[in-house]
């Protein structure tokens, strides 16, 4: 097979080329300094993370409502969906999201996750889901496709509303990466604010390809 | 190609010297907002070139550890030993998914390989998706930035275009105009049936690749088609998914002055139930051309840590006056000079390595300390080497420096000589220096003459 052979001689090749430099092939010491290794949380500041996440997200351009409990955030959701003069809603497999989309059928169009083609998703004004992690340092969500569907509905409408644990914010980007089930979810993205361009004449557009409005609902517990 | 030529033509143009400064200094202003906020900028810069030269220092053992965790997670992994090849698996998986439509998301590599050119010969059509690259494809040009391939086009030429190319009503607002490539991308989108990308990063610990993008076109890109191609140079792979979060606090503040961009999708093999989303297939294309070269000295493999930042064609002296297009190849300004020439072979491109300075700008801003003016006077003396210079000129050019060593060596034979000058108000011709600036007449005494007087004077008050 002609990419085997492509295999075998690029890895000779590297092999090769290696052995004809001078420096010897000893591992390198990786220095552990440098910022990577996370700073440890300001100790017994409880809700600084939180603080820290909704500044980031205001910072980045996304929206921030804050909510206790799941009366509370259905509430909050059903005025995001109408101020933003929503028609078509079309929510992710979370269990909460569906609890908290149940009630609001009656007032808005319910895009069917399972049913969904391209047309129907392309066609919806506003994708709910869960994030499964937020990021203060840099106020960004973490959605794993493992545990649920939300990979096109973050992106593909142009409102994203993502509900967040306050108890699933990390402090560092480093926090983030080492919280992942990566070994689970074919897909893991990364959301900081809406989707952006500088490509004319280095003027911001927000919402080019992906949401205009990411509006996140921090739960906390009640 | 002619660097001198065409960089006289950019030179000319005011338009595009005036789009390149106002896009070069805003970009270096963010970067340095953005570094200023991190506590360790210098240790960040230091521990990814190390875990860059640990990787390149075992460069087979880790791609054969990503390849093999990659086609564990259900991507399949190609090799491909030059452009040609590349080119040639990508069409064929097109050919044996029945692509017709191909979406494509920003890569480098892509248009090294000429991918777009390719496809088309086979019936394929290639649309570029980034909006900057959209632009220019839609215009039948090339970028001249590698964050903003468009910088050198205005809002009003770019609306003159999507009038003629798309049928808008001609607009001179950047939203409107944005949202008009949103929507006939979007039916690109709907109608494709493979979307390729570029990597960022390639982890061998998960067989993970990472790509950076602020537009969301790649998230499309990579997860609307069925079938979804990856091109990656063989210097993308990074050992361990933790290395991840030091590239990825480096790379966004050099490139465009963010802390993070919009999005950085993680992918790792296919979906692993059918009801999942995401293409069926991932297959992802390990492109060496010319690559493994650079492993075999010290000093031209540093130009494997390259991150593709675009830092240091922001801070070029060079590359702000002319911008990318005069360099005659996918990767312009200093990374250009130094990665074109070994890429492509000293022959394609001898000239780039003297389109620089030397000043050492480009090495200060790298976020992996890469020693572009040492790269760059390695591949000058493998120019000259191999007969860059030929017949009387290099026999001119040799005079000239024995000349120049014999006077210098000799303090009393440059005083004698510089006083005949004077006396004679000679200014020695100097080529091209003196060609486009004015060389101020020699003073009527020396400094040296001066400093003696001015000592004896000193001295006899």
């Amino acid at each position: 097979m002609r990419s085997e052979d492509a295999r075998r001689e690029i890895l000779s090749a590297i092999r090769e080329n290696l052995a004809r430099g001078s420096s010897p092939p000893v591992p390198l010491s990786v220095p552990e300094t440098g910022d990577v290794l996370s700073s440890p949380s300001p100790e017994g500041r409880e809700g600084q993370g939180v603080r820290t996440f909704t500044e980031r997200l205001a910072a980045v351009g996304a929206q921030c409502s804050v909510v206790r409990g799941e009366a509370e955030a259905a509430g909050a959701l059903a005025g995001i969906l109408s101020g933003a003069g929503a028609r078509r809603v079309v929510g992710s497999d979370a269990p909460l999201v569906q609890r908290l989309l149940r009630p609001l059928r009656d007032r808005f169009e319910m895009a069917a996750l399972d049913r969904l083609s391209r047309d129907d998703l392309f066609a919806c004004d506003v994708g709910v889901t869960t994030a499964q992690w937020g990021i203060a340092e840099t106020g960004t969500l973490v959605l794993e496709s493992a545990r649920e569907r939300s990979r096109l509905l973050s992106l593909v409408p142009p409102i994203h509303v993502a509900l967040l644990s306050t108890r699933c914010i990390c402090e560092s980007l480093g926090d983030g990466l080492a919280h992942v089930r990566q070994a689970d979810s074919h897909a893991i993205t990364f959301i900081t604010g809406p989707s952006r361009t500088s490509d004319i004449e280095l003027t911001l557009v927000v919402g080019v390809h992906g949401p205009q409005t990411v509006h996140v609902l921090l739960l906390e517990d009640v | 190609m002619s660097f001198d030529r065409d960089a006289r033509t950019a030179l000319a143009d005011g338009q595009l010297r005036g789009a390149l400064r106002h896009a070069t200094t805003l970009f270096g202003e963010r970067r340095r907002a953005a570094i200023a906020d991190v506590p360790d900028w210098e240790g960040a810069r230091d521990r990814a070139r190390a875990i860059k030269d640990e990787t390149l220092l075992h460069l087979d053992r880790y791609l054969e550890q990503f390849a093999a965790n990659a086609e564990r997670a259900g991507a399949q992994v190609h090799w491909a030993r030059d452009a040609a090849q590349a080119c040639d698996i990508i069409a064929g998986i097109a050919a044996r998914r029945g692509a017709r439509t191909v979406v494509k998301s920003k890569s480098m590599a892509s248009e090294e390989i000429h991918l777009n050119a390719a496809l088309a010969a086979r019936g394929i059509a290639p649309v570029e998706t980034d909006l900057g690259e959209y632009i220019v494809q839609l215009a039948g040009e090339k970028p001249s930035h590698i964050v903003v391939p468009a910088i050198h086009k205005t809002k009003g030429q770019i609306a003159a275009l999507f009038a003629e190319k798309l049928g808008m009503e001609p607009s001179d607002d950047v939203a409107k105009l944005a949202a008009a490539a949103r929507q006939a991308l979007r039916r690109r989108f709907a109608d494709a049936d493979l979307g390729v990308s570029g990597v960022n990063f390639a982890v061998a610990e998960t067989g993970t690749i990472l790509i950076l993008e602020n537009e969301g076109n790649a998230r499309l890109t990579t997860s609307l088609p069925r079938t979804h191609v990856a091109l990656m140079g063989i210097e993308k792979v990074i050992p361990r998914f933790a290395d991840l979060e030091v590239f990825l606090r480096l790379l966004p503040r050099s490139g465009t002055g963010q802390a993070l961009t919009a999005y950085q999708s993680l992918l790792t093999g296919t979906k692993r139930h059918a009801a999942d989303e995401g293409p069926e297939e991932l297959h992802i294309v390990v492109l060496d051309n010319g690559r493994s070269r650079m492993l075999a000295s010290p000093v031209t493999r540093q130009t494997l840590a390259c991150i593709r930042c675009g830092a240091c064609l922001n801070a070029c002296p060079v590359y702000r006056q002319i911008g990318g297009h005069a360099y005659g190849s996918v990767y312009p300004g200093p990374i250009g000079a130094v990665l074109t020439p070994q890429l492509l072979g000293m022959g394609e491109s001898a000239e780039l390595p003297y389109a620089s300075s030397l000043c050492g700008a480009c090495r200060d801003v790298c976020p992996v300390k890469i020693d572009i003016p040492a790269v760059l006077l390695h591949l000058r003396a493998q120019a000259v080497a191999r007969g860059g210079t030929t017949g009387t000129r290099a026999l001119l050019e040799r005079l000239a420096f024995a000349s120049y060593a014999a006077v210098m060596a000799r303090p009393r034979l440059f005083g004698w000589l510089m006083a005949c000058a004077r006396r004679l108000h000679i200014v020695p011709p100097l080529g091209a220096w003196t060609k486009w600036r004015d060389l101020r007449p020699l003073a009527p005494r020396s400094f040296r003459d001066e400093w003696r007087a001015g000592l004896r004077h000193e001295g006899g008050r």
